[in-house]
Order: structure tokens, then C-alpha cells, then sequence
């Protein structure tokens, strides 16, 4: 038996144990990272898209990336990562148990930092047990890790941004995702994102589930259901679809089984995953020295459990001694604030009052719970409301696009090229302010503001296309020929299309629409992948040209 | 299978919806109580992948709420562990 000793220890190298480690590693503390794969980053390396959040959230940057970001700043704290080590056991105060390549070993430490993530819902139904039905992380880890395409036909279980944003990349690595459908009458993640899929011809059924899945020995049917307000299945609305894949996206539930062998307080809250950990606003559980960080502290996202880290990971140096009060509270003040601003908005105040909630429980305050008005489809610009029915749709309407004030005014198009933002949900994400060399898109404080375009100082250059991570944004030139008009559209599909080509018009909602000629393919380093695909179509038909698709007849 | 008792919850063990409910209908109302009784949760996974499915079964048949029905017993290991890292570390201590 091996003993080791450690300032600080920290269960998982996902993008929360990392942040958590590195902080606490910039204070001199000795830290050590186990984690139980054979790479570290957690889900970070398998997320291929670019992430929301400003600047200082590294908005726009792709989910690996930020992993290799992550690693670099590891290395250079000395952060001591274990691979391929598994924590089998934890004991009181703060001692690990661990096992690795056969060997077994305790690790005594002042503070632990528990980031263990979160595991994937399951969903049982006949024929569940078939091989075919996977986790949409699961499929996600196939495709983009193991570059193994898991099948051919998907039906895609879940609308959520896991749902939405592995359809999206399913269809990247050449599959056929045939439907997503949600239980819910509305769609539960980013309408940027639903927007996305719809367009690239992929259905999304709400008030929809699966009954049964068929097949033998793996799947090669699933039937699927109307369902009532109570979720119970409408006799009568069956359809089957013919599919080999059944990819789950049911939510994700944290992983607590460490902590619930500490005793220590646990609390239950639907919108954060279920039963979670009570922690303070430093990130410590009921347990002096036990901190936690990101999706094991409540389901959120990598850059939420990355702030998470960082203030676990400062909280727990100073807890034993390696800053003082003073320097840790400026480090804590600023980790808070960029947490708050990742939380805004109709999605995140939903968490951000959950935790809120949580934290004053932990306090065991007289704490009155002023309801937060929450309503996702009322969404606020400049002081005003728009209303929007995205999270019914998938896609927003010009009308609604109107509203948000994102549209120009004829004699603008007449002008020259001008940028349409389609973004009417206030998400946390502005790297759009910052990308526009003129200084056209406003987006100020908070980041969840919807950003407002001043088409008399856009040129139409479309440097915003590749540089929202939403891809809500397009470019459209009515003043070069008389019965033609161009759409710019961000492209993320292979293969690259070619000047020349002759492809169909496609709209929001994923139909042909017209025919168009792909008349250039514009694409620089900095777009990180991201091509920006030039479309003559009819005049008629430019507002709501959004894609195009290849051996696609228009109706 | 148009028989929803038939239905496979905790597939390591291969434990169905009918073992859950006579379970309940037995006096269980817990995840741990389930797991004495069918063996549900205590296979390779260790119920990672079926105790949110229990839970939702106990809720539907007892009308207790998500929130009330506590999370099982956790024990080391927390994964699964060849026995001979265990046997072997015993030898040496003898």
C-alpha cells in the first residue's frame, strides 16, 4: 500500500477539477488530480462546438479547445494529474481511497474537492436493453472521441442542448438524425441551437415520446407517441420510424456516491438534477473540507463547472492557509460575478435561484423566497419585451426578428450587404460585440442583453457569421443584381461546398425552398472551422433562405 | 412485449417492473429497500444506471415525491475492483 500525501486533492479532471486544481496550485498548495479515464479534460475533449459566455468565459473558443487551454495552465501550476486511478472510497475527515492498475492506495489530504460530474439519465420502455439504444453522451463520445459513427438513422430522445447539440453533430459525422422529439410541449434547450438542427432538415416532435423500440437482435424500429399534458400516451397517434440508433437525452443526474459516504447533507432541487449536495457560497459542503465543483454541485454546463473550480479551488487554499482573507476574497468577488453573469437570462435564473436557494439553506437563514418571475417566452431589449414562441417552433419568425430590431429597413438593403441577427432568447453570449470592427452590434451589460444591430454602421463584412457561437447570424446582399440576391451562411458540414455548385435553397425550417448557386465559400483561421458559404437565390426568397442542402430536389 | 411488467429495469441483474412493484407491494419505499428485496442496484453498475428508474416507480406507486425518496447507500467501492487488489493487499499485511 502506497500513501500519499497532498495539500489539496481533487476527484476528476473534468473542466471543474482542472479549474479547481489550477486555482488552488497558483497558491503554492501541493494538489494532486485523479480521475478515472486514461485522458483527462472530463467531457471537454468530445465537445466539438463553440461555447457561449463573453470573453473572460472564452466565448466562441470550442469545447476541446478550452480543454487544451486547461491542460497548458495544469502543467504550467504543477498540478499533479493520476490517470486511469479510480477513487473507490472516501473516509472522514479527508482521506481517499484509490485503486490504479491493481494497486490499491490511500491519500491523506487537508481539503478535497469533489468533481465527479454527472452520469446520464436513463429511460426504460420495451426494448430499452437493445444494443442501439445508447446516451447521447455516449453517441457524442463515439463520434467525436473515437470517431466511430454509432448508426446510419437516429431518433434522437430529448430536446435539451445535449439533445439539440449532438443531433447537430451526429449529422456532422455523416449520420441521418431522423427526429428529435421531447415529452414536453416545449423545447427544452437554446433556441439558437434548435434553430440549427431544424435547418439542416432534422424534425424536432414536442409532446412526443418514445413507446417501444424493435428489433432483433438490435434495433431497427422505434415506435413513437403523442403524449397528454400527464405524459400518459394518446391511443391512436403511434408512429414508427425506421431507425438503428435510439440516442437518450433525458438529463444527467450528479454524481454523488463519495459524498453521500461522508454523510453529508444533501438537497433536492429538479431544475440542478435531483438529490445534490448542500454547499456554501465557497463551494463547501456540510463537511468542513469537502468542497464540490460543477455538474456533481447541480446539472449546468463546462463553463459554469469551470467557475465553479476556480472558487472551490481558492476556497479550499485559503480554508488551509495558502492565501490570506484579503486576497482571497478579490479572487472570489471576481469568480462570483462572472458566475452570475453565466446564469442570467430566462434559462440560467432558473438556476441561479436555485442555487441561491441552496446556498441560503446551507445558512439556515429565516430566508424569504422572493419568487423570480421566470418566462422563458418574454425575453427583455433595451427595457422592452419581445415575445417569441422559439421554444414551440425551433426557429424564430421574421416577425420576431423584426422585433428584436435586427432587421434593416428596405433602403438599407438597398444599399449593400447588411447582417441579420437571429437571436430573440436572452442567452449569456456577446462574442459578436466584440468581433464587429465597426462597432455595429451592441450588446453591453448583462451579456444576456439581446444584441441590437446598427445597420448604418454594418458593412456587411460577415465576420459575425463565423464568430457566433449560436451561427444566428447571416448576411444578406440585395443590391448587386436585380433579380438575384446573396445570403451569407455559416457552414459546418463536410463536404466544404464549392463556388459553383448548384445547391437548394433551404429555409429555417429545414425545406427546400428554391434553388441556389453557391457563388463563394469564404474561410479564414480565425473562423475556427466555421466557413462562411456565400448563396445567390432569387430576391424573393432571401430573407428566408438559411441553408442549403445537396441532392435535394425544391417541391 | 406489450407487457409493461416485463419490462427490464435494473439490466445488470435483469430485474423487471413486476420484481419493483410486488417489491413495494412487499412494504418496500425505498431505493435500498427495493434493492434488498429484488437485487435491483446491485450489479456491475451499482444502480447508476437504474436507481433514478426505481425511484420514479416507487413514486408512481406510492405517491411519495421524488425529493422524499432518499438516495441508496453508498459503500466502497464505488466501481468495480478486481478481488485479487483486495486479496493481495491482505497478504501483505499478514
Amino acid at each position: 500500500m502506497v500513501d500519499e500525501k497532498a495539500d489539496i486533492a481533487v476527484i476528476g479532471a473534468g473542466p471543474a477539477g482542472l479549474s479547481a486544481a489550477i486555482e488552488a496550485a497558483k497558491t503554492g498548495a501541493k494538489v494532486v488530480v485523479y480521475d478515472e479515464n486514461l485522458k483527462p479534460g472530463g467531457q471537454l475533449f468530445k465537445q466539438t462546438h463553440k461555447f457561449f459566455g463573453s470573453n473572460e468565459h472564452l466565448a466562441g473558443v470550442r469545447g476541446f479547445n478550452i480543454g487544451k487551454l486547461l491542460l497548458e495552465d495544469a502543467s504550467s501550476t504543477n498540478v499533479k494529474i493520476k490517470l486511469d486511478t479510480i477513487v473507490t472510497g472516501m473516509y472522514k475527515p479527508t482521506t481517499l481511497e484509490l485503486v490504479s492498475k491493481g494497486k490499491k492506495w490511500k491519500c491523506e489530504a487537508q481539503a478535497i474537492i469533489v468533481a465527479t460530474g454527472a452520469i446520464e439519465n436513463s429511460l426504460a420502455f420495451p426494448g430499452w436493453t437493445m444494443p442501439g439504444v445508447m446516451g447521447a453522451g455516449a453517441a457524442q463520445t463515439m463520434i467525436n472521441i473515437n470517431r466511430v459513427l454509432p448508426g446510419k438513422r437516429i431518433l434522437m430522445v430529448g430536446s435539451g442542448n445535449v439533445g439539440l447539440i449532438v443531433s447537430y453533430q451526429l449529422k456532422q459525422a455523416g449520420a441521418k438524425v431522423v427526429a428529435i422529439i421531447e415529452a414536453a410541449n416545449k423545447i427544452g434547450g437554446y433556441g439558437v441551437h434548435s434553430a440549427k438542427v431544424m435547418r439542416a432538415g432534422i424534425p424536432i416532435y414536442l409532446s412526443t415520446t418514445i413507446k417501444e423500440a424493435n428489433g432483433d437482435p438490435e434495433v431497427q424500429e422505434a415506435t413513437i407517441a403523442k403524449v397528454d399534458q400527464k405524459f400518459k400516451y394518446i391511443e391512436g397517434t403511434e408512429q414508427s420510424l425506421d431507425v438503428d440508433t435510439i440516442c437518450i437525452a433525458v438529463g444527467l443526474s450528479p454524481m454523488t456516491e463519495l459524498l453521500n459516504m461522508m454523510d453529508i447533507v444533501v438537497t433536492w432541487d429538479n431544475s440542478l438534477g435531483g438529490h445534490i449536495p448542500l454547499h456554501d457560497e465557497d463551494m463547501m459542503t456540510s463537511r468542513p473540507g469537502i468542497y464540490v465543483a460543477g455538474d456533481v454541485s447541480g446539472i449546468e454546463e463546462a463553463s459554469s463547472a469551470i467557475e465553479e473550480g476556480r472558487l472551490a479551488g481558492v476556497a479550499a487554499a485559503h480554508k488551509i492557509g495558502f492565501i490570506n482573507a484579503d486576497k482571497a476574497e478579490i479572487s472570489k468577488y471576481q469568480i462570483r460575478k462572472r458566475l452570475d453573469a453565466l446564469r442570467s437570462g430566462p434559462f440560467g435564473e432558473i438556476r441561479k435561484a436555485a442555487k441561491r436557494d441552496l446556498i441560503q439553506l446551507y445558512k439556515k437563514m429565516d430566508y424569504q423566497n422572493e419568487a423570480i418571475q421566470v418566462q422563458a417566452a418574454v425575453v427583455s431589449i433595451a427595457g422592452k419585451t419581445i415575445e417569441n414562441e422559439v421554444h414551440l417552433r425551433g426557429y424564430p419568425t421574421i416577425e420576431e426578428i423584426k422585433l428584436s430590431g435586427n432587421i434593416s429597413s428596405e433602403e438599407r438593403f438597398k444599399k449593400g450587404p447588411v447582417a441579420i441577427i437571429e437571436c430573440v432568447q436572452e442567452i449569456p453570449c456577446n462574442p459578436c460585440e466584440k468581433i464587429c470592427p465597426f462597432g455595429a452590434i451592441e450588446i453591453g451589460t448583462p451579456i444576456t442583453n439581446l444584441p441590437l444591430l446598427d445597420a448604418e454602421k454594418c458593412h456587411g463584412c460577415g465576420l459575425c457569421i463565423p464568430g457566433c457561437p449560436g451561427q444566428a447570424v447571416f448576411v444578406v446582399d440585395f443590391s448587386k443584381e436585380v433579380e438575384y440576391a446573396t445570403v451569407k451562411i455559416p457552414w459546418e458540414f463536410l463536404p466544404v461546398p464549392q463556388k459553383g455548385d448548384i445547391v437548394a435553397a433551404v429555409d429555417r425550417k429545414g425545406k427546400a425552398i428554391g434553388e441556389a448557386v453557391v457563388s463563394n465559400v469564404k474561410y479564414l483561421p480565425e473562423y475556427d472551422k466555421t466557413r462562411v458559404v456565400e448563396l445567390k437565390v432569387p430576391r424573393n426568397i432571401a430573407l428566408d433562405v438559411r441553408s442549403m442542402e445537396r441532392g435535394v430536389k425544391c417541391e | 412485449m406489450n407487457n409493461d411488467d416485463e419490462l427490464i429495469i435494473c439490466r445488470c441483474n435483469e430485474v423487471t417492473k413486476k420484481d419493483i412493484v410486488d417489491a413495494i407491494k412487499d412494504g418496500a419505499d425505498s431505493i435500498t429497500g427495493i434493492k434488498r428485496r429484488t437485487k435491483a442496484g446491485m450489479g456491475l453498475c451499482q444502480g447508476k444506471t437504474c436507481s433514478r428508474l426505481v425511484a420514479r416507480i416507487i413514486a408512481e406507486e406510492t405517491g411519495k415525491k421524488l425529493q422524499d425518496i432518499a438516495q441508496p447507500t453508498a459503500r466502497p467501492p464505488v466501481r468495480p475492483v478486481k478481488l485479487e487488489t483486495i486479496a493481495d493487499e491482505n497478504v501483505a499485511e499478514s
